[in-house]
């Protein structure tokens, strides 16, 4: 060739690029929006990261949660990237073809959509990163208020982020243009020009087979339920294991037989007899389900992992407060330590802190429940116990009911707090005294009544029950504990007292935590959990969000011609809009559904792990990520709408 | 039926002084010059005429699939050029019914499915419209390719699911579109033998559009179009399809254009 032909080759090869960007910019506009929601969210946890604020104040632990989020974005973005890619490539195919057919040769088809690919890549890469500049300072902002830390932030221009992002995301991209690449060289003309239109044409499904396959599917989600309400016990990883291995091929076989024979026979009922609505939503599922299997059952499981990680850090968050406070009842004290108890009375007052001063006996004993009481087979002595009377609580300013004379309520935070619900009430616990003393316990509390720091669990008895147990209780394990509880009585004090508790000359001894600086602990690590669980939840949710979009952008312009054919034959946009909004509720809700029932069984056995209820926190959370997830299937039917109306 | 009551006479569509343009303001292409055409009920009219004489256009606007710029069209004594767009919608679909070249079924349903597509709305019960569908399919003999995909049938089995599509909520009046375009001759032959013995049987008015002067033999009546303008007419009478044949040949050498692909 001579030179002049080449250059006005390149030239036009150029001029290939831009022509087919522009053309499918239609196409490409959420798929690069998600891209650079991808990169924002990446570049901002890399920022973080490397800010001196959060190095200073969070420490190891806060860089290294950055670290392992920013791995799961790229990880999700990367793996979104390469679907979302191989669905443009299936829809562009007949354009690959064209190009080939007008007589390009593969490698320059090749290069013209890995220029398009490393263009578009490259402008998500910059809008990304200056997007994130933007908003890295509110995203810093948002975490210091979450963690409760009221400092003046100084957000330093990290370098170091930005070539992180552009390096990791181009390894990214060229992971795409090598997939383009491979598509281009491996398929026959022949194959690009007929991959739209594949499709499955169903079958009746043999009766047997899909039967007892329909009800493995049924039988798997209903094993690894009933097992999940089972889990906690010695084999905890074992079944959270068998968990996972029951649920994902039983939502598998859910969509990919059950679902489809159902569908086989409310179509069959029909006998042809389908109407518009079943003709536009039933027929077309069926058509796909094969193909659709996948990835439903992929975004039913990652959208009950992300309900479920959001739902549970969000709880973690919510509850902060409440769980400290079941831990610590008293904001700080002393045991066996009246001296201490009596300084840091002198040392409140001088400060001008209002206090009350309980002061209580305990008996702390060894002991445990009865053989068999507990789903984990323990040994029967293996808890430390402080029994107390009701009494003195109430004298300490601990309200609470008396039990009946003779029993006692039980209130731990202990790991023993995990498999108390399935104890069945009464039960006997059994001190490993010389008496071998027992006592009946008929109710459990709510949290505890002495502070986790003595590192007991607590058995609250009636008076004449305490005088009883304290005669009878005998040996060497058994010991009398002073205990010196205080409460602050205005909250707004409470952070100068805990400040004074922390005084080495008070921590040094004894337990040294006191309630406010744990609960400034907790909420920095919730804060920090909630932070990155709803970030990283929210990079899930596009991802998924988008996925199910393209799909069904791709189904809706296979479908354009039938839509012609109706709206010729006189249906109205209205009517097949029925029809089509139906198959939106299947195509969305199904997944929706299934991930927020499975997630709802996650949670539950996330439950245990609290000491106050999560339902509130919970359903917060899952209605913010449903009504996220629904603004994908309004977009959804708004481009069907499009396609329906341009139709004719 | 009120119209097999009725004489012979009695008026389908009529259409006047109908114009249709394309494009900007400053760009008009006419396409359809003033057509006016009268079809009485019971015919069975064939338009002809070389490519981009205006065919398709014609029968899109007459079909109530696109506006005419100007004129008037009555089908059945409605005047759907007045017809808001919902209602011509639903017009369309309770009054006419569509045969395409490229028969337009929906793949994702069955032949039975996508015959009784159009019935959609319930007007009937399910039994009646069963019994117009074995009627139907049984005349049209696709009754053994009820519950067979569209993929899995041959063109001309799906032309003739068209074909019953088209027939199947007794409209007053069937618009095909080169119906025959892609069969094979003895699909076409067979496709257009079942149309004009549903227009004779069934009484039911016919326009189809097509360049083959084969298919149009089979029709009572053909227009030729030139040029958005009807140029001439002729009628089948008595005499036979053969001699038909002939006719519409010597008159398209006449207007030239697509001759040379009629055969």
């Amino acid at each position: 060739m001579s030179r002049p032909c080449s250059e006005v080759t390149a030239l036009t090869l150029f001029d290939l690029v831009l022509r087919s960007m522009r053309k499918n910019l239609k196409l490409y506009y959420l798929y690069f929006f998600a891209l650079i929601s991808s990169v924002v969210m990446y570049f901002v946890f890399a920022t973080l990261q490397h800010t001196p604020v959060i190095v200073e104040q969070g420490g190891n632990s806060m860089t290294t949660s950055f670290q392992i989020a920013g791995v799961l974005v790229l990880l999700i973005a990367g793996i979104f990237v390469v679907y979302a890619n191989a669905i443009f490539l299936t829809r562009r195919s007949q354009e690959i073809g064209l190009f080939q057919l007008i007589g390009l040769q593969k490698n320059t088809v090749a290069k013209i959509l890995a220029a398009e690919n490393l263009l578009l890549g490259a402008g998500a890469l910059v809008i990304g990163i200056a997007v994130g500049l933007l908003v890295s300072r509110v995203f810093l902002l948002l975490l210091l208020k979450l963690i409760g830390l009221e400092t003046i932030i100084e957000l330093t221009f990290s370098a170091t982020a930005i070539i992180q992002t552009i390096a990791l995301f181009f390894v990214i991209f060229l992971l795409t243009t090598i997939q383009m690449v491979f598509t281009v060289y491996r398929s026959s003309l022949l194959a690009l020009f007929s991959s739209q239109k594949k499709g499955e044409h169903p079958k009746q499904p043999s009766t047997a087979k899909s039967a007892v396959l329909a009800l493995l599917g049924a039988g798997l989600i209903g094993f690894s339920y009933w097992l999940s309400t089972q889990m906690l016990n010695e084999q905890l990883f074992l079944n959270m294991f068998l968990v996972l291995a029951a649920i994902i091929p039983g939502t598998y076989l859910i969509f990919r037989v059950t679902i489809s024979w159902v569908l086989y026979k409310i179509r069959k009922r029909h006998d042809g007899h389908l109407g518009l609505v079943n003709s536009l939503s039933l027929a077309p599922l069926m058509h796909r389900m094969k193909g659709n299997a996948n990835s439903l059952t992929a975004i039913t499981i990652l959208s009950a992992m992300t309900l479920t990680m959001i739902a549970v850090s969000y709880s973690y968050y919510y509850a902060t407060e409440k769980e400290t406070g079941a831990m610590m009842p008293f904001d700080f004290m002393f045991e066996d330590d009246a001296a201490g108890a009596d300084e840091i009375s002198r040392e409140l007052e001088e400060s001008g802190i209002a206090y009350e001063r309980g002061i209580m006996e305990t008996v702390v004993a060894v002991g445990g429940f009865e053989n068999g009481a507990l789903p984990v087979s323990s040994s029967p002595y293996d808890m430390r116990l402080s029994v107390v009377s009701d009494e003195a609580l109430r004298q300490a300013g601990i309200d609470i009911d008396a039990p009946a004379s003779g029993t006692a309520s039980f209130h731990t935070t202990s790991s023993a707090s995990l498999f108390i619900d399935a104890v069945s009430l009464p039960v006997n616990i059994h001190f490993n005294d010389d008496n071998e003393t027992a006592v009946s316990v008929t109710e459990v509390g709510d949290g505890n009544v002495i502070n986790w720091s003595s590192f007991t669990s607590q058995l609250v008895v009636d008076e004449a029950t305490y005088s009883q147990l304290k005669a009878s209780l005998a040996g060497e394990d058994v010991a009398l504990q002073r205990i010196d509880g205080f409460h602050i009585t205005d909250e707004e004090q409470v952070a100068a007292a805990s400040a004074i508790y922390q005084q080495g000359k008070y921590t040094s001894r004894g337990p040294h935590v006191d309630y406010y600086s744990s609960y400034q602990e907790a909420l920095q690590a919730n804060g920090m959990l909630i932070f990155i669980a709803g970030f990283l939840g929210l990079v899930f949710l596009i991802s998924t969000g988008s996925i199910l979009y393209f799909k069904q952008m791709t189904e809706a312009e296979q479908e354009k011609k039938s839509y012609e054919t109706l709206r010729q034959l006189g249906f109205s946009v209205g009517e097949i809009m029925r029809g089509i909004i139906r198959k939106q509720l299947f195509v969305f809700g199904l997944p929706l559904i299934v991930g927020l029932v499975h997630s709802l069984f996650a949670i539950n056995v996330a439950s245990y792990f609290f000491q106050t209820d999560i339902a509130v926190p919970t359903i917060i959370a899952l209605a913010a990520y449903t009504l996220i997830y629904l603004m994908f299937a309004f977009l959804t039917v708004g481009y069907y709408r499009k396609v329906v109306k341009a139709a004719l | 039926m009120m119209r097999k009551m009725k004489a012979q006479e009695t008026t389908a569509l009529h259409a006047q002084n109908v114009r249709k343009s394309f494009g900007t303001r400053s760009n008009v292409q006419q396409v359809l010059k003033g057509i006016d055409l009268r079809v009485e009920e019971g015919e069975f009219i064939g338009i002809m005429g070389p490519s981009g004489s205006g065919k398709t256009t014609l029968l899109n606007v007459l079909a109530t699939i696109d506006r005419a710029t100007e004129g008037t069209i009555l089908i059945g004594g409605s005047d759907i050029s007045k017809m808001r767009d919902a209602k011509m919608a639903a017009f369309r679909r309770s009054q006419l019914g569509f045969i395409f070249q490229d028969y337009n079924l929906l793949d994702t349903l069955t032949v039975k499915e996508n015959i009784l597509l159009p019935v959609t709305l319930g007007k009937r019960g399910n039994k009646k419209a069963e019994d117009e569908f074995q009627t139907i399919a049984d005349s049209l003999g696709i009754t053994e390719l009820a519950d067979k995909y569209p993929h899995e049938i041959s063109g001309g089995q799906k032309q003739r699911t068209a074909a019953a599509r088209a027939l199947i909520n007794q409209p007053s009046m069937v618009f095909a579109d080169e119906p025959t375009g892609a069969l094979d001759s003895k699909s076409a032959s067979s496709l257009l033998g079942n149309l004009a013995d549903v227009n004779e049987q069934r009484s039911v008015t016919i326009m189809m559009v097509t360049h083959d002067p084969l298919a149009s033999s089979y029709c009572s009546r053909v227009a030729f179009l030139k040029d958005g303008q009807i140029y001439s007419e002729l009628y089948k009478g008595a005499k036979t399809r053969q001699a038909f044949f002939q006719e519409i040949l010597n008159v398209q050498a006449v207007l030239g254009g697509d001759s040379v692909d009629a055969l």
